[in-house]
């Protein structure tokens, strides 16, 4: 049996690094040339990319018509997408808000890049809504414009709530990754040569001088966003649930749904972020910095709520029995044994089954076997979302409105296109900007802060 | 250099409890006007600076609790007062459906407002000209030391004296640092090259772009509005049909409403023979059969079925409906003769639906049998 | 440093205490016999309430045990003894129960047989809501309670002597375990012994509802426990700022939770306001019962988020101590609101539940008294993280 001492503090960051050196090692990737493995990634993202682009520009001239929506499954990829990439927003802001709150140090190397991943998540979750009406160029009605026709939006309507959950969540979420950002900001203006690059960043961090007086309003605003950031990462998979639980389709009207989407949202965020930072932390030899101990706990999370995904699951089983609903329990069958229970034991087999694995602590430390599992883990939280809206639509109270749904191309291929949508977002990132925020991991350092005993 | 103002004196240490410790000396010699830069925040700082706790929380409050407010009383005006809807049969007032949107509307004003206050009214960001900023002093603060400044316009300043405070104090480096001379005197003038050569540069850029969507790119598909769309309207060419017309003629054979096929046309005798009058003169039927003969059959025939109409001469008489060959025709044959025509009298079929003609063919039967009455209606 | 002077024995509780807490539970005991032989069904409700109330305050602090060990958290080492001694009260509460098992005739409407043979609905759910099956289900949720209350309090106790890291190991293990068959005993739970009061309704969210007030009641008697302590010198200096900050914090927070939970279920059965949902929501927004609605919204969300809302109340002892004890009221009146007007048409509120509720203080009181005298030390002396738990700052 392995031996932990209790007594000390884990450390955050492996092997007593200097402060100079975390300055070094962050900044390195944004003043080196780009290596052959970064292009070779980034033109891979940005082919996905095109093929979004251009499956998004046939749908436009072309219309909705070819996408595969039908009646009765009026719902298919765009809304799937769209929650699955919501769902992984949530990771990032869990890790830098939530984490912060609860104290948990581990946090400080990964907070950055989890910020910026959920920053662009939201962007290729807001792509849904805006390209689903057809004509997003008309996009603007949806908002509550002021018009002589007495015409509003639907004020009490959960899609109405997604638009201004989902901006919210955006905006909020920029604005605390940038306040993080602002203070390495000024730490890469002090430390370039390169004039263009002086002028971005001083632009950039607003004349950021380092002042404690105005760090003290600083961890204010920073306790403050992250306390708001708290409930409304909880509020924002909330509502999107509420897109389904409101009505009163049989498998979507069920009262657990705000928690459950809630967790699996950080599920399959957490299976991103941990994938996603396996690799950067390879590439630009941060290990050191971006510990196994961080990914062992991160799949500790994702297991935790997996587990809360499963109990979701049997609560829905369960209920849907004891309710004597015929309806909610033929769904369940449905779901199971149904025309598309492959897609359901795909969702089953990779939320519950394969994530029981975290349990060993060797395969919460192998970075192959977790890395795999994190990929699983997003398979089977977007097959999730899928069995959600399709079985539901595609047999519900009727069995002569019952009908089935198949993607088109273009369904694919926007999906893709998200995909390259975000990857290439974070290859822009890993080179732009510091992927770990360069004072926060500082603050945290064995020795950075004063050795007091006393009180404050 | 000369004439250049002293902004204050900096000094950097590389420990941070040195520097709680110096800060301490800094107080009990009694300095009000420093600051302490570090390249991350140190716990115990602003306390040991005496800096009150900030007062940001009370910015969120209020920017928090006016965006509930406002998002509750706008819902509230557009849902009860504007357009009320019956929506889902929920009553126009719905606290319960307010919440999620007062939520999202609470965190977004507060969390932007807070940033911004900070940021802007605090602050007083952005600010690139601050003596500080590109100081080697700031350099050495970004990186890995703790770094005191003590600002000239301090009571108790005294430019040497401070020096030898922070040497004994432990400094590792001492600064001076001078406010940036050629920025003071460089004013900002409103009619600058660059500066007008850029607002020309954007008028002209944002004109065309703006030329262009409204005139240009909303006639083109698809931002169009659907304006061009894949049906044929009518008098359209098409190239999917070998005529090249788009629109099509009916099939052989098609009869438009209300217009049945005539199976005795040009048979007379089979027509007075086969034909029986559907009608029972009611007196409506003989009303309609009155007016539409006084329309159609008057201005040849005459109101009285003589045929001493008005056209008298201009048109050749028809003969009399009171002769003994019309008055024994069955209406069958009278029915013919109107929907066919005869000789010089077109067909009316077209003009009169059967119903009409054959409400005609009564109030025919009426005039003959007002000039010929039988013995039974003179008594 | 003060901690090697101290000792960390857990000094006797006063004279004062015992009087107080056997006063009540006698006073409770007398009221809530009398209320038994005046009107035995109410009484019974009642007793099914506060029986509900005593395994929050147990099983939870069961489950905030194994949290801390999970999550690796220090700073509540320090006071995790007071959490143990309310775990401890588990064997009692099960005994408890019994009584609400051999009475279920006068809380369960599934349990009449009458009832069953005409309703079609109640016939589906008879497999699961029949007599037997329940008494099972009771004895597997207690045993699983027991078991692991048993083996994670002893090896705590153990370590003050033996001061071996691998109890801690060993705990934290089976905390790990723990916690999927918490989720599932304590949502079935709810669901037998709260949600089958109303047996023709349903909402996957309850146990997840129960849960909430269940960490929010664990939290509120521990977080008074300690103040109190702390302020008569029982843990002398050792207890700081930072550690009722922390106390504070999750108060909070779980307030936020429970609301977030509660506001959840409303909307969706209002949303969709399908009558074979809405019915129990309309109990309880009619007939005097929305009293009640109204206080939870007040008492249960608003006044506490505004009273723990900014730092320095979390940290504030008097604001502490009082919202401890006005949450632990709140979630009795949760649970009441939850079980009395599928009961009740119309709300009942008098001299009955008062007794209930004495008897219920007076319970937690003597069976903390008991369980603290057989302590030794008020502190884990033994845990590894105890050091770091004592240094502990924000």
């Amino acid at each position: 049996m392995r031996t932990i001492d209790y007594t000390i503090e884990p450390p955050v960051v492996e092997g007593k690094p200097s402060l100079s050196s975390i300055n070094e090692d962050i900044a390195r990737p944004l003043e080196t040339k780009p290596t052959k493995g970064w292009y070779i990634a980034i033109s891979i993202s940005l082919t996905m990319l095109l093929i979004g682009a251009v499956s998004l520009a046939i749908t436009f001239i072309e219309g909705i018509g070819v996408w595969g929506l039908n009646q009765p499954v009026g719902w298919g990829f765009d809304i799937v997408n769209f929650v699955f990439w919501v769902g992984i927003g949530h990771a990032g802001t869990l890790i830098s808000a939530i984490l912060f709150l609860l104290r948990q140090r581990w946090r400080t190397s990964i907070a950055r890049f989890a910020e910026a991943m959920t920053i662009f998540a939201v962007m290729c979750a807001g792509l849904f809504p805006a390209i689903h009406t057809g004509r997003p160029w008309l996009d603007g009605y949806l908002l509550p414009y002021p018009n002589q026709h007495a015409l509003w939006v639907n004020f009490t309507s959960p899609l109405l709530w997604d638009v201004f959950a989902v901006s919210t969540y955006f905006t909020v979420s920029l604005v605390f990754w940038y306040i993080g950002l602002i203070p390495d900001l000024a730490t890469l203006r002090d430390r370039t040569t390169n004039k263009i690059k002086k002028v971005i960043y001083s632009i950039l961090s607003l004349g950021w001088r380092h002042s404690t007086k105005h760090w003290n309003h600083y961890e204010m605003a920073y306790l403050i966003l992250a306390g708001f950031a708290t409930p409304l990462v909880l509020s924002v998979h909330t509502i999107v649930s509420f897109d389904f639980a409101v009505s009163i389709m049989p498998g979507w009207h069920t009262t657990i749904f705000p928690p459950y989407f809630v967790a699996g949202a950080v599920f399959s965020g957490f299976a991103m972020v941990q994938n996603v930072l396996i690799i950067i932390r390879k590439v630009f030899k941060i290990e050191h910095i971006i510990t196994l101990d961080t990914l062992e706990k991160m799949n500790k999370v994702m297991l935790a709520t997996g587990m809360m995904v499963g109990y979701a699951y049997a609560m829905e089983f369960f209920i849907a029995w004891y309710s004597g609903n015929q309806i909610e329990q033929f769904v369940f069958l449905n779901r199971a044994l149904g025309p598309y229970a492959w897609s359901y034991w795909i969702m089953v087999s990779c939320n519950v089954l394969f994530t029981q694995l975290f349990w060993f602590r060797k395969i919460r430390r192998s970075i192959p076997v977790m890395f795999v599992i994190g990929v699983l883990v997003n398979v089977g939280m977007w097959f999730e979302r899928f069995v959600i809206v399709v079985t539901s639509l595609s047999r519900d109270y009727l069995p002569s409105s019952w009908g089935m749904y198949i993607p088109s191309i273009y369904d694919i291929g926007i999906l893709i296109g998200s995909f390259g949508l975000f990857f290439t977002l974070i290859f822009l990132f890993i080179r732009t900007l510091p992927v770990v925020s360069i004072a926060e991991v500082k603050a945290v350092l064995p020795n950075s802060q004063p050795s007091h005993g006393g009180n404050h | 250099m000369e004439n250049k103002p002293l902004y204050s004196v900096a000094a950097t240490f590389n420990d941070v409890n040195k520097t709680l410790a110096a800060v301490q000396k800094i107080n009990e010699a009694g300095y009000k006007n420093y600051d302490v830069h570090t390249p991350y925040p140190v716990h115990g700082l602003p306390h040991a600076m005496r800096l009150k706790s900030s007062k940001l929380g009370w910015v969120t409050l209020i920017f928090g609790f006016s965006g509930a407010l406002f998002a509750f009383l706008f819902m509230y005006w557009v849902n009860v007062i504007d357009y009320p809807l019956i929506v889902g049969g929920k009553p126009f007032y719905q606290l319960p459906a307010y919440i999620p949107v007062m939520f999202e509307v609470t965190v977004l004003s507060a969390a932007v407002f807070t940033v911004v206050w900070m940021l802007f009214i605090i602050f007083k960001f952005p600010n690139n000209s601050h003596p500080l900023i590109d100081t080697e002093y700031m350099k050495r603060v970004s990186v890995d030391r703790f770094g005191i400044s003590i600002q000239a316009n301090d009571d108790l300043f005294e430019l040497n004296k401070v020096k030898e405070f922070f040497k004994n104090l432990g400094a590792e480096e001492v600064f001076e640092i001078y406010y940036k001379i050629d920025e003071l005197k460089d004013k900002p003038k409103i009619f600058d090259k660059k500066f007008i050569s850029f607002l020309a540069l954007t008028s002209i850029v944002v004109s065309a772009i703006t030329y262009f969507v409204l005139n240009q790119l909303l006639f083109m598909s698809p931002f169009n509005w659907m304006h061009e769309q894949f049906r044929l309207n009518p008098q359209k060419a098409t190239t999917v049909f070998k005529d090249g017309f788009g629109m099509r003629n009916p099939v052989e054979g098609t009869v438009a409403r209300g217009y049945l096929p005539y199976p005795f046309k040009g048979k007379p005798a089979d027509a007075e023979m086969k034909l029986v009058n559907p009608l029972i003169p009611t007196k409506q039927v003989l009303e309609l059969g009155k007016e539409k003969y006084l329309t159609f059959c008057s201005p040849c025939h005459g109101n009285f079925g003589f045929g001493d109409s008005r056209l008298r001469g201009q048109f050749p008489n028809p003969p009399t409906l009171h002769s003994d060959r019309l008055r024994n025709m069955k209406d069958g044959g009278l029915f013919h003769i109107i929907t066919e025509g005869q000789n010089v009298m077109p067909g009316y079929a077209s003009q009169l639906t059967t119903d009409e003609r054959w409400a005609i063919v009564h109030y025919i039967r009426v005039l003959q049998r007002s000039v010929n009455p039988k013995e039974s209606d003179l008594r | 440093m003060s901690q090697d002077i101290q000792t960390f024995e857990a000094k006797p509780l006063s004279a004062r205490f015992k009087q107080i807490a056997f006063g009540l539970l006698f006073l409770g005991l007398g009221l809530s016999v009398l209320a038994f032989l005046v009107d035995s069904h109410r009484a019974l409700a009642n007793y099914n309430v506060i029986f509900a109330l005593l395994v929050s305050v147990s099983v939870g602090n069961l489950f905030l045990f194994a949290i801390e060990y999970l999550s690796g958290a220090v700073w509540s080492t320090v006071m995790r003894r007071v959490n143990e001694i309310f775990i401890t009260f588990i064997p009692v509460v099960f005994v408890m129960g019994l009584f609400v098992l051999f009475n279920t005739h006068s809380i369960f409407h599934w349990s009449h047989e009458e009832a069953v043979k005409t309703d079609k609905l109640l016939q589906w759910k008879s497999p699961y809501l029949n007599e037997t099956f329940f008494t099972i289900r009771y004895l597997v949720y207690f045993l699983v309670w027991g078991i692991f209350a048993f083996f994670m309090t002893k090896n705590s106790l153990k370590q003050d002597e033996s001061k071996e890291q691998l109890l801690t190991y060993k705990n934290s293990k089976l905390s790990a375990a723990f916690i999927p068959f918490f989720a599932i005993t304590l949502t079935f739970y709810s669901i037998d012994f709260l949600m089958s009061t109303e047996p023709h309704w349903y909402s996957t969210i309850f146990g997840v509802y129960y849960f909430s007030g269940t960490v929010l009641a664990a939290l509120s008697v521990l977080t008074l426990a300690i103040i109190l302590l702390h302020e008569k010198g029982y843990f002398g200096n050792i207890l700081r700022r930072d550690h009722f900050y922390n106390l504070g914090a999750l108060l909070f927070a779980f307030v936020n939770f429970w609301a977030y939970i509660a506001f959840s279920q409303f909307l969706l059965i209002w949303y969709a306001n399908l009558p074979e949902e809405t019915f129990w929501m309309i109990h309880r927004w009619e007939k005097g019962w929305e009293i009640f609605s109204f206080i939870l919204i007040f008492g249960h969300f608003l006044i506490p988020y505004f009273s723990l809302l900014s730092q320095q109340s979390k940290s504030n002892l008097s604001r502490l101590k009082f919202m401890a004890t006005w949450i632990l009221i709140m979630h009795y009146v949760d649970l009441y609101w939850l079980v009395m007007p599928s009961l009740y048409k119309e709300i009942v509120f008098g001299w009955i539940e008062i007794s209930f509720i004495i008897l219920a203080v007076g319970i937690m009181l003597v069976l903390f008294l008991w369980r603290y005298n057989k302590i030794k030390n008020i502190v884990p002396i033994g845990d590894p993280k105890l050091k770091r738990s004592l240094e502990f700052h924000l």
